[in-house]
């Protein structure tokens, strides 16, 4: 009766076994053919700082890094991810220290109630280490208009990812690989 | 309370300077645990089924195929969902709830994406599989009532929610100059990022219920749930730490969280809902549709004689909800004539709910810009009519401000802006392509304060722990109840516990009505004295570390004591004693102060938009704003709250609009692509000064709250502005392309 059939093929076939990488550390899960990576990390892995806000791939709240791409996991069915690298908000810090857009969202109030706030660091990470992506604010602005503030700190986000820009900047001129992860 | 002049905030050093968030880091990691992501031993998934009609009745219910499928549990309807009772709805004894109808109360459809069903499954996948393969057939009514845009229906008058002085009629039919303007403002969403969730599980065999649930109000819920579920309250505890934010829609209980609870305690197991977002915008709160017609009547001078403003919204047909555009009104502008009505009209959507600055943006809107109307019919500059009418007190009360600073914020931010700059042509102001339109509006929100309980505990081990039953729904009330008891202890932050959002915790208020800071941080204060009164006592009692000292000689200052002579840490004292910690109860309400102050924030916001001809393409490049808003706790916090509230506004000005289909009332852009909000290319240069002019007459910290006055005034100064640009003044929002277009 609902509008919708794309989820007509449910779940009656048996689980699928997934092999990817997941914040480094390379996994084995049996999933259901139907489950969404975004509901898989969530439910099944119990990793919930990747947020669910449209599922749709509207919003940006599922934001993951897939092989170093910034991508809607509400959008990628789990058993797309075989033999992939994911790297969710989790796998950002290391070694207790926060990655420099996590260090730059606290400095600069870059968020409100935190619920979209995952996807926008995974967007502004995965947009830092994309040289197609020009360093002015107008093409920042563009670039993560995928990932909805509905609290509306743009400003402060704006400001954090341009603050972050500054140790992206600095890893880059002493020449080392940095801690852009995803990419591993 | 008559006098806090004498405030032991003064001269602050941690209240009023920029702070982090005390719970950054675990935004910033993804350890803040949002109830959509909890989990509980042994839990069920369930997934509701919407109605796809939005008026008539559910004839039946084909669950063969969906009952069959792997994983489900149960499928509850109207049939076979446990008769539950009723919430008495009051505000007052704090069990208001946001749809008084329960879950599958009977066959009857009221409004599309009502719950018809609910599916429960092991897993999430299931659920959701099941709840596509449910089969309805529905008899169709005639006469849904798709929107009270599309409606020339009276609608009902609320006499409650009107008020009027002097003689309004007598004075605008003998004004030299009159406006007499009508406005609409199409439904919006919340759309806030966190959808509805609730986690129920019931424990000691039925007998004791604990809910986790994304809600603005944790003790409403807990007492709605209590009378639905006939339970004594002790029995029920409702948890929500983060909220995804609320704007309104999060206040009071929803049916989802009754329809949760009752199929886990039909299944002895825990069960979780996450609504999917259609639903959350179906039957999750809407801020209503309006018709607002003010009539302004003036002289040639400028000076109102009258201003008459009566308003229609929308409710639902299971509900009342009275969106009262004109509670500011009779407070905005020095005029002895004036009266303001409320009507409502009942419409085939789910029941409408409080959205940020709820009623008075929408009434400001329309005053705003009828105001910006009769400036033009006067040839005035807008900012000048409004200083000519300034309200010295509140008019509606004959009250004096507590502290109003509204024509230094005009004047303050005018500068900023370069107002001076604007040649008031239609269309004069031209860069390129583009013609450049200035407008401005003044904004305004209530200043409320609310009952509070809260609990302090200093630690042997150098903490503190404070405690209070109100959220933190994005504001900052975790930091800021932090600062509070790092100001009058000394007790760094880094050692301070917050514990907030519990049912457990002493009673707080809930997080709305921009009052959540007024409330609560006088209760945090006087626990956090009451607190450093018994260890003041502990240290000079017997075997203590000040033995047959005076408490009241005891300094404090960074985390100890201090007799003149020697220094000891309060962990010290304790340990000295034998004792883990002592604990301090504190509460506070509104006083005597209400009765001799009005009590409100204010601001101006100066809007620059650029108008694009050729495409019909208007964007807002720039707002500048000034708030009084008496102190600001932590500035960086409260300027975010102002800024999205800006944002929002753009969003209300300009995109937001919830389209109901004219011929069968569906929601036909039940999603965040076709609802469109503002994102980071439609974001503005955003300039806010916020004045620094404590309210010590509404309470000792000088906060009046900053959560909706942001939101207000912005769609008038775009409106202003596009009139400024084009010459075509729009008078509905949101301000589409095709009404750009209209007419060209």
């Amino acid at each position: 009766m609902m509008d919708d059939s794309a989820h007509s093929q449910h779940s009656r076939e048996s689980q699928q076994t997934l092999n990817f990488t997941l914040n480094g550390e390379a996994m084995t899960l049996e999933v259901a053919p139907n489950a969404v990576l975004l509901d898989v990390l969530r439910e099944q892995l119990h990793l919930g700082g990747t947020k669910k806000g449209c599922d749709h791939g509207q919003c940006g709240a599922c934001t993951v890094h897939v092989d170093g791409q910034a991508m809607n996991s509400c959008l990628r069915l789990a058993v797309m991810c075989e033999g992939q690298h994911v790297t969710t908000v989790e796998g950002l810090a290391h070694d207790g220290e926060l990655h420099p857009v996590q260090q730059s969202f606290l400095e600069c109030d870059a968020y409100q109630c935190g619920y979209c706030t995952s996807g926008q660091m995974m967007s502004a990470s995965a947009l830092l280490a994309d040289g197609r992506i020009g360093r002015d604010d107008a093409s920042v602005k563009e670039a993560m208009s995928g990932n909805i503030c509905r609290c509306g700190a743009y400003k402060n986000i704006l400001e954090a990812i341009q603050q972050a820009r500054l140790a992206y900047d600095a890893t880059a001129e002493r020449g080392t690989a940095g801690r852009q992860e995803g990419a591993a | 309370m008559n006098d806090m002049t004498q405030s032991a905030f003064a001269n602050p050093r941690v209240i009023g300077q920029r702070t982090p968030r005390v719970d950054g880091e675990y935004k910033l990691t993804g350890k803040a645990g949002y109830t959509g992501e909890l989990h509980a031993e042994n839990m069920l998934y369930g997934y509701p089924v919407p109605a796809t009609i939005a008026h008539g009745e559910l004839e039946s219910l084909d669950l063969d195929e969906a009952l069959a499928m792997p994983g489900v549990v149960e499928i509850f309807h109207h049939r076979n969902f446990p008769k539950l009772h009723r919430s008495p709805n009051s505000m007052g004894h704090g069990d208001q709830v946001s749809e008084v109808r329960l879950p599958f109360e009977d066959e009857r459809i009221y409004y599309h994406g009502q719950y018809i069903a609910l599916v429960v499954a092991e897993t999430f996948e299931q659920a959701r599989a099941a709840a596509y393969r449910v089969g309805a057939r529905y008899r169709h009514a005639e006469g849904a009532v798709p929107s009270l845009l599309d409606s020339d229906a009276e609608g009902t008058l609320i006499d409650s929610a009107g008020s009027s002085r002097g003689d309004p009629e007598s004075a605008f039919s003998g004004a030299e100059v009159q406006v007499d303007a009508t406005y609409h403002i199409a439904a919006e969403s919340h759309l806030q990022m966190e959808m509805h969730a609730t986690l129920a599980e019931w424990r000691e065999n039925g007998a004791r219920l604990v809910v986790h649930e994304s809600t603005q109000g944790v003790f409403y819920q807990r007492n709605a749930m209590a009378r639905i579920f006939d339970l004594a309250q002790e029995n029920l505890e409702v948890i929500s730490h983060y909220i995804g934010s609320g704007f309104g829609n999060k206040l009071f209980m929803w049916p989802h969280a009754v329809a949760t609870a009752g199929a886990a305690r039909e299944l002895g197991r825990p069960v979780k809902v996450v609504l999917p977002r259609q639903q959350d915008m179906t039957g999750g709160g809407n801020r209503p549709a309006s018709r607002q017609r003010i009539r302004l009547g003036a002289d040639r001078e400028g000076r109102l004689s009258s201003v008459i403003h009566d308003s229609m919204t929308e409710t639902s047909l299971v509900d009342q909800y009275i969106d009262a555009c004109g509670s500011a009104t009779p407070s905005f502008y020095a005029c002895d004539n004036l009266s303001t009505s409320q009507r409502i009209l009942p419409v085939n959507h789910g029941t409408p709910c409080p959205m940020r600055a709820p009623g008075e943006v929408s009434g400001i809107f329309a005053l705003e810009t009828a105001m910006d109307e009769l400036a033009v019919e006067l040839g005035m500059d807008p900012v000048e009519l409004r200083l000519k009418n300034y309200a010295e007190q509140d008019p509606a009360s004959g009250l004096p401000w507590s502290s109003k600073h509204l024509d230094e914020c005009m004047k303050r931010a005018a500068k900023r802006f370069g107002w001076d700059q604007r040649d008031p042509g239609i269309g004069a102001m031209r860069d390129g392509d583009e013609i450049i339109g200035y407008g401005m509006a003044t904004c305004t929100w209530f200043a409320g304060r609310q009952p509070c309980e809260a609990r302090v505990e200093l630690r042997a081990d150098g903490t503190l722990f404070v405690a209070c039953g109100t959220q933190d729904i994005g504001t900052g009330t975790y930091t800021i109840v932090a600062q509070t008891v790092a100001e009058l202890t000394g007790v760094p932050l880094a050692q301070i516990e917050v514990k907030l959002g519990e049912t457990s915790l002493p009673a707080g208020p809930l997080s709305g009505g921009s009052m959540a800071t007024a409330t609560t941080l006088p209760a945090v204060a006087a626990a956090a004295r009451d607190a450093l009164a018994a260890l003041k006592e502990v240290a000079t009692g017997s075997g203590g570390a000040f033995e047959g000292g005076e408490a009241d000689s005891l300094s404090v200052a960074d985390g100890a004591f201090n007799d003149g002579q020697r220094t000891v840490s309060f962990a010290d004292v304790l340990e000295t004693s034998r004792l883990a910690s002592v604990n301090g109860q504190g509460s506070a309400a509104p006083g005597d102060e209400q009765n001799q102050y009005s009590f409100r924030s204010f601001g101006a916001h100066f809007v620059e938009v650029r108008y694009d001809p050729g495409i019909s393409r208007v964007r807002v490049a720039r707002v500048v704003s000034t708030m009084d808003i008496g102190r600001a706790i932590n500035p960086p916090t409260a300027r975010n709250q102002v800024e999205g509230g800006i944002v929002m506004g753009i969003g209300m000005g300009l995109f937001e609009k919830l389209d109901y289909d004219p011929r069968d009332a569906r929601l036909v852009n039940g999603n965040v692509a076709d609802y469109i909000v503002p994102v980071h290319a439609d974001a503005p240069e955003i300039d806010v000064e916020m004045l620094d002019y404590p309210d010590f007459k509404f309470n000792e910290f000088g906060a009046r709250g900053v959560g909706e006055i942001g939101l207000t005034g912005i769609a008038p100064a775009i409106s202003n502005a596009l009139y400024h640009a084009t010459g075509k003044r729009h008078r509905d929002l949101p301000i589409t392309i095709e009404a750009l277009l209209a007419g060209q």
